[in-house]
Protein backbone atom coordinates (compact mmCIF):
# COMPACT_ATOMS: atom_id res chain seq x y z
CA UNK A 1 0.00 0.00 0.00
CA UNK A 2 1.22 3.43 -0.80
CA UNK A 3 -0.05 6.29 0.97
CA UNK A 4 0.34 10.23 1.06
CA UNK A 5 2.83 10.28 4.12
CA UNK A 6 1.10 13.74 5.41
CA UNK A 7 -2.37 12.63 5.20
CA UNK A 8 -1.91 8.93 6.49
CA UNK A 9 -0.82 11.44 9.56
CA UNK A 10 -3.87 13.55 9.47
CA UNK A 11 -5.81 10.26 9.34
CA UNK A 12 -4.06 8.62 11.97
CA UNK A 13 -3.86 11.70 14.16
CA UNK A 14 -7.65 12.16 13.69
CA UNK A 15 -8.83 8.67 14.53
CA UNK A 16 -6.91 8.76 18.25
CA UNK A 17 -8.41 12.34 18.49
CA UNK A 18 -11.54 10.58 17.98
CA UNK A 19 -10.35 7.61 20.59
CA UNK A 20 -8.92 10.08 23.55
CA UNK A 21 -12.31 12.30 23.46
CA UNK A 22 -13.88 9.29 23.74
CA UNK A 23 -11.70 7.99 26.77
CA UNK A 24 -12.29 11.34 28.41
CA UNK A 25 -15.44 12.04 28.10
CA UNK A 26 -17.54 8.76 27.78
CA UNK A 27 -15.55 6.55 30.06
CA UNK A 28 -14.52 8.68 32.84
CA UNK A 29 -17.46 8.68 33.96
CA UNK A 30 -18.40 5.38 34.08
CA UNK A 31 -18.22 3.55 37.58
CA UNK A 32 -15.48 0.93 38.06
CA UNK A 33 -17.29 -1.84 38.55
CA UNK A 34 -18.59 -1.16 35.66
CA UNK A 35 -15.58 -1.05 33.99
CA UNK A 36 -14.53 -4.49 35.83
CA UNK A 37 -17.61 -6.53 34.75
CA UNK A 38 -16.68 -9.35 32.25
CA UNK A 39 -19.33 -10.11 29.79
CA UNK A 40 -18.77 -14.11 30.12
CA UNK A 41 -16.73 -16.20 31.99
CA UNK A 42 -13.22 -15.64 30.40
CA UNK A 43 -14.65 -12.74 28.43
CA UNK A 44 -11.94 -9.55 29.33
CA UNK A 45 -13.99 -6.53 30.72
CA UNK A 46 -13.32 -2.72 29.67
CA UNK A 47 -10.44 -2.75 32.00
CA UNK A 48 -8.75 -6.02 30.59
CA UNK A 49 -8.78 -4.54 27.31
CA UNK A 50 -7.72 -1.51 28.45
CA UNK A 51 -4.76 -3.05 30.68
CA UNK A 52 -4.31 -5.07 27.23
CA UNK A 53 -3.83 -1.63 25.53
CA UNK A 54 -1.47 -0.83 28.10
CA UNK A 55 0.57 -3.44 28.26
CA UNK A 56 1.67 -2.82 24.69
CA UNK A 57 1.76 0.95 24.91
CA UNK A 58 4.24 0.84 27.42
CA UNK A 59 6.29 -1.07 24.97
CA UNK A 60 5.74 0.55 21.40
CA UNK A 61 5.33 4.42 22.59
CA UNK A 62 8.79 4.96 23.68
CA UNK A 63 10.27 2.85 20.69
CA UNK A 64 8.36 4.62 18.56
CA UNK A 65 9.70 8.15 20.70
CA UNK A 66 13.14 6.51 20.41
CA UNK A 67 12.94 5.96 16.33
CA UNK A 68 11.36 9.92 15.90
CA UNK A 69 13.96 11.45 17.96
CA UNK A 70 17.12 9.46 16.81
CA UNK A 71 19.35 12.24 15.21
CA UNK A 72 20.56 12.58 11.37
CA UNK A 73 17.36 10.81 10.20
CA UNK A 74 16.05 11.91 6.67
CA UNK A 75 13.61 14.61 6.07
CA UNK A 76 9.72 13.92 5.51
CA UNK A 77 9.05 11.91 2.36
CA UNK A 78 6.00 12.88 0.27
CA UNK A 79 4.89 9.06 -0.13
CA UNK A 80 4.74 6.23 2.61
CA UNK A 81 5.12 2.54 0.94
CA UNK A 82 3.92 0.18 3.79
CA UNK A 83 6.64 -3.05 4.02
CA UNK A 84 4.78 -6.66 2.99
CA UNK A 85 4.93 -7.25 7.28
CA UNK A 86 4.22 -4.39 8.37
CA UNK A 87 1.24 -4.58 6.05
CA UNK A 88 0.29 -8.19 6.96
CA UNK A 89 0.52 -6.86 10.45
CA UNK A 90 -1.99 -4.11 9.94
CA UNK A 91 -4.42 -6.34 7.86
CA UNK A 92 -5.15 -8.99 10.60
CA UNK A 93 -6.07 -6.05 13.32
CA UNK A 94 -8.96 -4.35 10.72
CA UNK A 95 -12.15 -5.73 11.89
CA UNK A 96 -14.72 -6.72 9.63
CA UNK A 97 -17.95 -5.10 8.28
CA UNK A 98 -19.64 -5.62 11.88
CA UNK A 99 -17.11 -4.25 13.55
CA UNK A 100 -15.79 -7.46 15.50
CA UNK A 101 -12.40 -9.18 14.99
CA UNK A 102 -12.52 -11.05 11.41
CA UNK A 103 -9.65 -13.40 13.01
CA UNK A 104 -9.58 -14.53 16.21
CA UNK A 105 -6.17 -14.24 18.33
CA UNK A 106 -4.60 -15.29 21.64
CA UNK A 107 -2.93 -12.79 23.43
CA UNK A 108 0.59 -13.47 24.36
CA UNK A 109 1.01 -13.99 28.12
CA UNK A 110 3.17 -11.09 29.27
CA UNK A 111 0.03 -9.18 27.84
CA UNK A 112 -2.81 -11.24 29.20
CA UNK A 113 -4.44 -8.86 31.50
CA UNK A 114 -5.09 -9.77 35.32
CA UNK A 115 -8.88 -10.04 37.08
CA UNK A 116 -7.34 -7.74 39.43
CA UNK A 117 -6.89 -3.86 37.68
CA UNK A 118 -7.44 -0.79 39.50
CA UNK A 119 -10.05 0.63 36.90
CA UNK A 120 -9.11 4.07 37.29
CA UNK A 121 -5.28 3.97 37.43
CA UNK A 122 -5.62 1.72 33.88
CA UNK A 123 -8.07 4.50 32.60
CA UNK A 124 -5.74 7.18 33.54
CA UNK A 125 -2.42 5.75 31.95
CA UNK A 126 -4.40 4.88 28.44
CA UNK A 127 -5.24 8.52 28.52
CA UNK A 128 -1.98 9.20 28.99
CA UNK A 129 -0.97 7.07 26.02
CA UNK A 130 -3.54 8.45 24.15
CA UNK A 131 -1.86 12.12 24.87
CA UNK A 132 1.73 11.05 24.08
CA UNK A 133 0.65 9.02 20.85
CA UNK A 134 -1.15 12.23 19.57
CA UNK A 135 2.21 14.23 20.09
CA UNK A 136 4.36 11.61 18.63
CA UNK A 137 2.32 11.55 15.43
CA UNK A 138 2.62 14.99 15.30
CA UNK A 139 6.21 15.05 15.75
CA UNK A 140 6.73 11.83 13.17
CA UNK A 141 5.44 14.59 10.66
CA UNK A 142 9.23 16.21 10.68
CA UNK A 143 10.49 12.47 9.73
CA UNK A 144 10.45 9.99 6.62
CA UNK A 145 8.31 7.67 7.95
CA UNK A 146 9.55 5.04 6.07
CA UNK A 147 13.36 5.21 7.06
CA UNK A 148 12.68 4.98 10.99
CA UNK A 149 12.48 1.88 12.08
CA UNK A 150 11.09 0.50 15.12
CA UNK A 151 11.84 -3.22 16.91
CA UNK A 152 8.55 -5.58 17.10
CA UNK A 153 7.48 -6.58 20.47
CA UNK A 154 7.93 -10.06 20.26
CA UNK A 155 11.54 -9.73 18.02
CA UNK A 156 13.99 -7.04 18.29
CA UNK A 157 15.28 -8.43 15.68
CA UNK A 158 12.10 -7.74 13.40
CA UNK A 159 12.33 -3.68 12.79
CA UNK A 160 9.19 -2.09 10.70
CA UNK A 161 8.71 1.00 9.26
CA UNK A 162 7.22 3.74 11.71
CA UNK A 163 4.37 4.31 8.97
CA UNK A 164 3.58 0.56 9.35
CA UNK A 165 3.93 0.13 12.94
CA UNK A 166 1.94 3.54 13.74
CA UNK A 167 -0.64 1.77 11.07
CA UNK A 168 -1.16 -1.53 13.19
CA UNK A 169 -0.82 -0.28 16.66
CA UNK A 170 -3.65 2.25 15.69
CA UNK A 171 -5.98 -0.63 13.97
CA UNK A 172 -4.87 -2.83 17.42
CA UNK A 173 -6.25 -0.10 19.94
CA UNK A 174 -9.62 0.31 17.25
CA UNK A 175 -9.95 -3.37 18.35
CA UNK A 176 -9.73 -3.62 21.79
CA UNK A 177 -11.47 0.04 22.23
CA UNK A 178 -14.28 -1.70 20.15
CA UNK A 179 -14.19 -5.26 22.34
CA UNK A 180 -13.95 -2.82 25.38
CA UNK A 181 -17.46 -0.62 24.08
CA UNK A 182 -19.08 -4.20 24.27
CA UNK A 183 -17.72 -5.32 27.26
CA UNK A 184 -19.46 -2.03 28.42
CA UNK A 185 -22.62 -2.45 27.06
CA UNK A 186 -23.08 -5.71 28.44
CA UNK A 187 -22.24 -4.19 31.75
CA UNK A 188 -24.63 -1.46 32.20
CA UNK A 189 -27.17 -3.70 30.70
CA UNK A 190 -26.79 -6.40 33.44
CA UNK A 191 -26.60 -3.57 36.13
CA UNK A 192 -29.31 -1.97 35.11
CA UNK A 193 -31.33 -5.72 35.00
CA UNK A 194 -30.22 -6.22 38.43
CA UNK A 195 -31.11 -3.05 39.76
CA UNK A 196 -34.69 -3.65 38.63
CA UNK A 197 -34.94 -7.06 39.75
CA UNK A 198 -33.89 -6.55 42.93
CA UNK A 199 -34.91 -2.78 43.85
CA UNK A 200 -34.23 -3.33 47.50
CA UNK A 201 -31.13 -4.46 46.76
CA UNK A 202 -29.00 -1.84 44.53
CA UNK A 203 -26.88 -0.64 46.63
CA UNK A 204 -25.04 -4.14 46.00
CA UNK A 205 -24.95 -3.48 42.61
CA UNK A 206 -22.58 -0.34 43.10
CA UNK A 207 -20.03 -1.85 45.23
CA UNK B 1 -20.83 35.13 17.75
CA UNK B 2 -17.33 35.96 16.11
CA UNK B 3 -14.08 35.55 18.31
CA UNK B 4 -13.66 39.27 18.10
CA UNK B 5 -16.77 40.35 19.73
CA UNK B 6 -16.77 37.63 22.43
CA UNK B 7 -13.13 39.63 23.28
CA UNK B 8 -15.21 42.70 23.09
CA UNK B 9 -17.98 41.63 25.24
CA UNK B 10 -15.15 40.35 27.54
CA UNK B 11 -13.38 43.86 28.31
CA UNK B 12 -16.46 45.72 28.23
CA UNK B 13 -17.05 44.04 31.44
CA UNK B 14 -13.73 44.35 32.66
CA UNK B 15 -13.62 48.27 31.96
CA UNK B 16 -15.93 50.37 29.59
CA UNK B 17 -13.35 52.08 26.84
CA UNK B 18 -14.02 54.29 24.81
CA UNK B 19 -15.48 53.53 20.94
CA UNK B 20 -11.83 54.97 19.58
CA UNK B 21 -10.17 52.63 22.47
CA UNK B 22 -12.29 49.22 21.85
CA UNK B 23 -11.60 49.75 17.80
CA UNK B 24 -7.91 50.17 18.59
CA UNK B 25 -7.85 47.39 21.20
CA UNK B 26 -9.42 45.01 18.82
CA UNK B 27 -7.29 45.87 15.83
CA UNK B 28 -3.83 43.89 17.66
CA UNK B 29 -5.42 40.40 17.61
CA UNK B 30 -4.88 37.12 14.52
CA UNK B 31 -6.79 33.98 15.48
CA UNK B 32 -4.97 31.19 16.14
CA UNK B 33 -5.18 27.20 16.35
CA UNK B 34 -3.72 24.49 18.59
CA UNK B 35 -4.46 20.84 18.79
CA UNK B 36 -4.96 18.99 21.62
CA UNK B 37 -1.36 18.85 24.42
CA UNK B 38 0.72 21.42 22.64
CA UNK B 39 2.71 23.48 24.93
CA UNK B 40 1.94 27.36 24.41
CA UNK B 41 4.88 28.30 26.65
CA UNK B 42 8.01 26.75 28.08
CA UNK B 43 9.42 27.29 31.00
CA UNK B 44 12.77 28.82 30.79
CA UNK B 45 11.12 31.26 27.58
CA UNK B 46 9.53 34.38 28.12
CA UNK B 47 5.98 34.81 27.46
CA UNK B 48 5.70 37.01 24.20
CA UNK B 49 1.84 36.30 23.85
CA UNK B 50 -1.22 37.36 24.94
CA UNK B 51 -4.03 34.60 24.72
CA UNK B 52 -7.71 35.17 24.68
CA UNK B 53 -9.09 31.91 24.58
CA UNK B 54 -12.61 31.40 22.61
CA UNK B 55 -12.84 26.96 22.77
CA UNK B 56 -11.01 24.31 24.56
CA UNK B 57 -9.44 24.36 28.08
CA UNK B 58 -5.59 25.13 28.61
CA UNK B 59 -3.19 24.93 31.65
CA UNK B 60 -0.70 26.61 33.30
CA UNK B 61 2.11 24.20 35.18
CA UNK B 62 5.15 24.01 37.52
CA UNK B 63 6.91 20.94 36.31
CA UNK B 64 10.91 20.49 37.53
CA UNK B 65 13.44 18.03 36.93
CA UNK B 66 12.62 16.13 39.98
CA UNK B 67 9.19 15.72 38.13
CA UNK B 68 6.96 16.94 40.40
CA UNK B 69 4.18 19.31 38.58
CA UNK B 70 1.46 21.57 39.97
CA UNK B 71 -1.02 22.91 38.03
CA UNK B 72 -1.85 26.48 38.65
CA UNK B 73 -4.95 27.33 36.90
CA UNK B 74 -7.18 26.21 33.81
CA UNK B 75 -7.85 28.64 31.61
CA UNK B 76 -10.95 28.39 29.12
CA UNK B 77 -13.14 30.47 26.81
CA UNK B 78 -13.58 33.32 27.59
CA UNK B 79 -10.78 34.50 28.96
CA UNK B 80 -7.43 35.59 28.81
CA UNK B 81 -4.23 32.77 28.88
CA UNK B 82 -0.59 32.77 28.63
CA UNK B 83 1.56 32.66 31.71
CA UNK B 84 0.50 35.99 33.30
CA UNK B 85 3.15 37.07 35.25
CA UNK B 86 5.96 36.21 32.86
CA UNK B 87 3.82 38.18 29.92
CA UNK B 88 3.30 40.92 32.37
CA UNK B 89 7.14 41.62 33.70
CA UNK B 90 8.62 40.17 30.06
CA UNK B 91 10.90 37.78 32.68
CA UNK B 92 11.71 33.78 31.86
CA UNK B 93 8.84 31.65 32.55
CA UNK B 94 9.04 29.48 35.35
CA UNK B 95 5.86 27.66 34.18
CA UNK B 96 4.24 25.86 30.97
CA UNK B 97 1.56 26.83 29.51
CA UNK B 98 -0.20 23.77 27.07
CA UNK B 99 -3.82 23.13 25.74
CA UNK B 100 -5.51 20.00 27.40
CA UNK B 101 -8.25 20.22 24.58
CA UNK B 102 -8.09 21.60 20.73
CA UNK B 103 -8.40 25.24 21.76
CA UNK B 104 -9.22 28.23 19.45
CA UNK B 105 -7.21 31.63 20.68
CA UNK B 106 -7.33 35.13 19.56
CA UNK B 107 -3.29 35.69 19.73
CA UNK B 108 -1.36 39.16 20.41
CA UNK B 109 2.09 39.95 21.54
CA UNK B 110 3.21 41.90 24.99
CA UNK B 111 4.99 44.96 22.29
CA UNK B 112 1.36 45.66 20.99
CA UNK B 113 0.07 45.49 24.23
CA UNK B 114 2.87 47.11 25.41
CA UNK B 115 2.23 49.93 22.73
CA UNK B 116 -1.51 50.25 23.32
CA UNK B 117 -1.47 50.58 27.32
CA UNK B 118 1.31 53.55 26.79
CA UNK B 119 -0.84 55.56 24.26
CA UNK B 120 -4.13 54.60 25.70
CA UNK B 121 -4.96 55.56 29.52
CA UNK B 122 -8.40 53.72 29.27
CA UNK B 123 -6.74 50.52 28.00
CA UNK B 124 -4.12 50.54 30.41
CA UNK B 125 -6.54 50.87 33.02
CA UNK B 126 -8.46 47.79 31.52
CA UNK B 127 -5.33 45.75 31.78
CA UNK B 128 -4.47 46.83 35.48
CA UNK B 129 -8.27 45.66 36.62
CA UNK B 130 -8.26 42.79 34.89
CA UNK B 131 -4.71 42.09 36.55
CA UNK B 132 -6.50 43.07 39.71
CA UNK B 133 -8.68 40.56 39.25
CA UNK B 134 -6.58 37.65 38.80
CA UNK B 135 -4.53 38.38 41.82
CA UNK B 136 -7.58 38.62 43.40
CA UNK B 137 -8.49 34.74 42.16
CA UNK B 138 -4.70 33.67 43.09
CA UNK B 139 -5.00 34.96 46.56
CA UNK B 140 -8.58 33.40 46.81
CA UNK B 141 -6.70 29.80 46.01
CA UNK B 142 -4.27 30.38 48.48
CA UNK B 143 -7.27 29.88 50.76
CA UNK B 144 -8.91 26.64 48.96
CA UNK B 145 -5.29 25.24 48.90
CA UNK B 146 -3.93 25.84 52.68
CA UNK B 147 -7.49 25.12 54.34
CA UNK B 148 -9.56 23.58 52.49
CA UNK B 149 -9.98 19.54 53.02
CA UNK B 150 -10.40 17.84 49.28
CA UNK B 151 -13.56 17.54 49.56
CA UNK B 152 -14.27 20.95 49.98
CA UNK B 153 -11.77 22.17 47.28
CA UNK B 154 -13.65 19.39 44.85
CA UNK B 155 -16.79 21.01 45.66
CA UNK B 156 -15.55 24.19 44.82
CA UNK B 157 -14.12 23.46 41.73
CA UNK B 158 -17.45 22.28 40.43
CA UNK B 159 -18.81 24.97 41.67
CA UNK B 160 -16.69 27.43 39.28
CA UNK B 161 -15.90 25.25 36.40
CA UNK B 162 -18.23 22.25 36.15
CA UNK B 163 -17.63 21.54 32.66
CA UNK B 164 -13.70 20.49 33.42
CA UNK B 165 -15.45 17.33 34.40
CA UNK B 166 -16.47 16.17 31.37
CA UNK B 167 -13.75 17.38 29.24
CA UNK B 168 -10.28 17.07 30.25
CA UNK B 169 -8.28 14.33 31.48
CA UNK B 170 -8.97 13.84 35.69
CA UNK B 171 -5.44 13.50 36.42
CA UNK B 172 -5.11 17.07 35.79
CA UNK B 173 -7.91 18.03 38.27
CA UNK B 174 -6.43 15.65 40.59
CA UNK B 175 -2.95 17.59 40.23
CA UNK B 176 -4.63 20.68 40.36
CA UNK B 177 -6.36 20.04 43.88
CA UNK B 178 -3.56 18.51 44.91
CA UNK B 179 -4.58 15.10 45.36
CA UNK B 180 -3.47 11.69 43.51
CA UNK B 181 -5.89 10.29 41.23
CA UNK B 182 -7.41 7.58 42.87
CA UNK B 183 -8.47 9.34 46.12
CA UNK B 184 -9.56 11.89 43.33
CA UNK B 185 -11.67 9.02 41.87
CA UNK B 186 -13.45 8.06 45.45
CA UNK B 187 -13.74 11.57 45.74
CA UNK B 188 -15.93 11.95 42.48
CA UNK B 189 -17.75 8.67 43.47
CA UNK B 190 -18.78 9.83 46.83
CA UNK B 191 -19.93 13.60 46.00
CA UNK B 192 -22.65 12.76 43.26
CA UNK B 193 -23.08 15.43 40.95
Amino acid sequence: MKYLSSQLLDDLYQQTEKNISKAIIEWQRIPGHQMTTQPGPGQWSAAQCLEHLNSYGRYYLPAIEKAINRPGKPKAAVYFKSGWLGNYFYKIMLPGNDGRPKKKMRSPKDHQPSLALNAVEGLNEFISQLELLGRLLTDARDIDINNAKVPISISPFIKLKLGDVFLFFIAHLNRHMLQAERALKCAEARSVSIARREPGHSALVST
Amino acid sequence: MTDLLILEKFISNIYPLSKEEVEIFLSVWEPFKAKRKTILTRAGDTERNLYFTTEGIQRVYYHDEMDREATIVFTYAPSFSGVADSFLTQTPSRFFAETLTPSVFLKTSFQQVDELMKQHHGIERMVRIFSNIAFAGVLERMIEIQCFTAEEKFKTLLKRSPHLLNLIPHKYIANYMGIDATNFSKLLAKVKI
